[in-house]
């Protein structure tokens, strides 16, 4: 049955609106009203397994900032497959909006112990990261040279499936005021409303159905917007058991008192 | 660190940026350490022949490959590691992680019960919060994603702030008993 409803509706091609909530329309106004040309920090804080619901949320995020003309600098604090799904998404989109590496975004990589990594950015970028996920000096790479903290980037745009978005909380934006949203799995969205409604992030994309949200809203629909009549699909066929098995158990307790 | 983070003083902010970057290079090879006690384990497991031995001899294999893959040839686009990453690595942990959805509908089924009052709050509110999540709630009830934002935004964020608070609270003093030598069992004492 799962599967059936996770099938049909990806042959089937069907496409249902989507309704924008507004933690989603937040974060997309204020990326809009970052100047053109700016530079922020995008991070790919995911693991492969939760590609579905994160990836959808990186290109969309990426397509915002590059048809702004920002430039992006990314990092990942998780070392199974961080630095190199960024290095996949980002050149693809690359091509696509004809940008150059090193002048219109670099990737700094994965470095071990990210509550020392977040920490040691806010001091110095160069001590932490000497070089970028190539092996390349940061001095030598043009994009870089201006700045040397995270106040050389005007927003921080983190993409996670873990908790490492409490830590961007409450040493980074706590400690050096430095002003982030945040793309997570449905999982984890509940947790972090909190941090929203204290301008602690600014918004918040919550799973499959943020990163459709984020879709619609930049123009540019992609994998999440064609997986919602999916999901909706299977969240019906979930309720639908929930139901079956609770009219069973309230029937068999009927006739076990009868 | 905790001087650090209240003293302004340039000399403090020097020393414990130092530290920051020793701690980086100590989690690589803390990195190091995990790959030689996973090898160490799995060869005992080979030699002798415990349960599952083979899938040992996969696991040591895919680990030289990949790793000596990412030290000779690096880890970017086109290189042995990525090919393994992107067509092996990340398909398979995909894979593993979807398998939850089925789980997830047969506990729907055989445990998802409303039981008690408590229980029974706690299955309509998912209800309600997986069809406003998704667009086709707004056909069946034209203000249920209202509800579910309204239900993330007062029930959820008011006990989420108190398990953030509890949990912060904790840490803290946790870490006040590390540092005082009052807690001892990471040091493998009772």
């Amino acid at each position: 049955m799962v599967s059936l409803s996770v099938i049909l509706p990806l042959i089937l091609t069907v496409s249902l609106p989507i309704s924008i909530s507004p933690e989603s329309q937040r974060l997309f106004d204020r990326v809009e009203a970052i100047p053109d040309g700016s530079t922020i920090l995008l991070t790919f804080d995911y693991y492969p397994s939760t590609l579905a619901e994160t990836e959808p949320m990186s290109v969309a995020a990426l397509r915002h900032c590059w048809r702004k003309d920002l430039k992006i600098v990314t990092l990942s604090t998780v070392g199974l497959g961080g630095p190199n799904i960024a290095d996949r998404v980002m050149a693809t989109l690359a091509e696509e909006f004809d940008k150059n590496y090193g002048i219109d975004y670099v990737n700094l990589g994965y470095k071990a112990n990210y509550q020392a990594v977040l920490l040691g950015l806010g001091q110095s970028i160069r001590s932490i990261y000497p070089t970028d996920y190539y092996g390349t000096p940061l001095d030598s790479l043009p994009m870089m040279t201006d700045f040397d903290t995270y106040d050389g980037f005007d927003f921080i745009y983190i993409i996670s499936d873990n908790g490492i978005v409490d830590y961007w909380v409450g040493l980074v934006n706590a400690r050096y005021g430095a002003e982030m949203g945040a793309g997570v799995t449905a999982v984890m969205a509940p947790k972090f409303y909190a941090y929203v409604r204290a301008d602690q992030l600014i918004g918040l994309l919550g799973g499959m159905k943020g990163a459709a949200e984020y879709e619609y809203l930049v123009e540019a629909e992609g994998m999440a917007t064609s997986g919602m009549v999916a999901q909706s699909m299977v969240h019906m066929t979930i309720i639908a058991f929930i139901i079956i098995g609770n009219i069973s158990y309230f029937a068999t307790r009927r006739r076990n008192v009868s | 660190m905790v001087v650090s983070f209240f003293s302004g003083n340039e000399s403090v902010s020097e020393f414990s940026q130092g530290q920051l970057v020793w701690i980086t290079i100590v989690g690589g090879f803390a990195l190091l350490l995990g790959v030689a006690s996973i090898t160490r384990v799995s060869f005992d497991h080979i030699k002798q022949r415990k349960k599952d031995w083979p899938y040992k001899v996969v696991l040591l294999v895919f680990l030289a490959v990949s790793g000596l893959g990412g030290i000779f040839e690096g880890t970017e686009q086109g290189t042995v590691y990525d090919w393994l990453f992107q067509n092996m690595n990340a398909p398979m942990m995909s894979t593993m992680f979807s398998l939850l959805a089925f789980y997830i509908a047969s506990a729907a089924y055989r445990a998802f019960r409303a039981r008690t009052l408590e229980a029974t709050i706690l299955l309509i509110t998912a209800t309600v919060v997986m069809l406003g999540r998704v667009p086709m709630g707004s056909y069946i009830y034209e203000y249920l994603p209202q509800i579910t934002d309204w239900i993330m935004n007062y029930p959820n964020l008011s006990v989420q702030r108190g398990i953030i608070i509890g949990a912060a609270l904790g840490a803290a003093s946790m870490s006040l008993r590390i540092i005082l030598g009052i807690e001892r069992t990471y040091l493998g004492r009772s």
